[in-house]
């Protein structure tokens, strides 16, 4: 059972971390796996970068895809920078 | 180097046979490598790769034209597998999960198991500010957007959510983020912060 406390902390939070130009999911999906490359091969981060990031912070369920995509990525040797 | 591979793969996916089977070989066991892993034992294991790979396939021989080559293509690749073996092993593993909480019209419930508390005034301060905060939810937000943060409060898959509310993954995100917003505005206007619920429950 859900404890009242907990559920306002979370409602909260909700709200006072909106933006009014934070990415929808499907713009998140559109450039995750660049963002996820670019963390794996270490390249620097643009503008477009922070954004997902901060979708990514906000949205569990694409968090969990980017959880598991980065592992995934990781399992794969063509992956690595070409020498 | 990664535009001339990802050229390559284009066009031997794209290319005549046997050069398009083979492609799709090879593509097939790069993604059972990384779908294993990336699967694993989520969602207490709902699915595995091999369940998965030839539908994670045909999506993405079905969304080439999506590929922009801003990564390589085995990245983006494994992007639109990954979301078909999540989506899949979200929707096995939350199939029997009881959902009554997300039919009712008035989802948001704050009343349940409140910690005991010291005084009788502090009681009455907490008790009151929940009021507010249920009558805001109430006035400000649709049904659709109450029923959508119910299920996030409860964290819920957002495509679960989507079921509930026939509707889709992005569009509920959509309805969650216009009554994160609403909601904002309505407790600034009524002068309620963060710092005042935590002082009440604390």
């Amino acid at each position: 059972m859900w404890n009242a406390q907990e559920k306002i902390n979370k409602l909260m939070g909700l709200v006072t971390s909106v933006e009014m130009d934070e990415l929808d999911c499907d713009e998140c999906y559109g450039r995750v796996a660049e963002y996820a490359e670019n963390l794996l091969l270490s390249r620097g981060y643009t503008e477009a970068m922070f954004a997902i990031q901060r979708h990514l912070e906000q949205c569990p369920c694409c968090r969990d895809e980017f959880d598991a995509l980065m592992e995934g990525l990781r399992a794969l040797p063509t992956l690595d920078e070409p020498s | 180097m990664d535009d001339e591979q990802n050229q390559r793969w284009l066009d031997r996916l794209r290319g005549p046979e046997p050069e398009r089977g083979e492609a799709i070989e090879e593509l097939r066991k790069q993604l059972l490598v990384g779908l294993s892993r990336s699967l694993g034992s989520r969602y207490g294991g709902a699915v595995q790769a091999e369940d998965i790979v030839q539908e994670a396939l045909l999506r993405i021989l079905d969304s080439l034209n999506s590929f922009q080559g801003r990564c390589r293509f085995l990245t983006w690749a494994m992007t639109v597998a990954t979301r078909v073996g999540i989506g899949a092993a979200r929707r096995k593993y939350f199939r029997d999960v009881s959902l009554d909480s997300l039919r009712q019209s008035d989802a948001l419930q704050f009343e349940l198991a409140v910690a005991p508390i010291a005084s009788v005034e502090a009681a009455q301060d907490r008790d009151a500010l929940v009021c507010q905060l249920k009558e805001i939810v109430d006035r400000q937000l649709t049904e659709k957007q109450r029923i959508a943060i119910q299920g996030v409060l409860d964290e819920l898959p957002v495509e679960i959510i989507a079921d509930r509310v026939g509707s889709n993954r992005n569009a509920v995100y959509k309805l969650v983020h216009d009554a994160r917003l609403k909601l904002r505005d309505a407790l600034e206007q009524s002068g309620i912060t963060a710092e005042v619920f935590r002082s009440a429950f604390a």
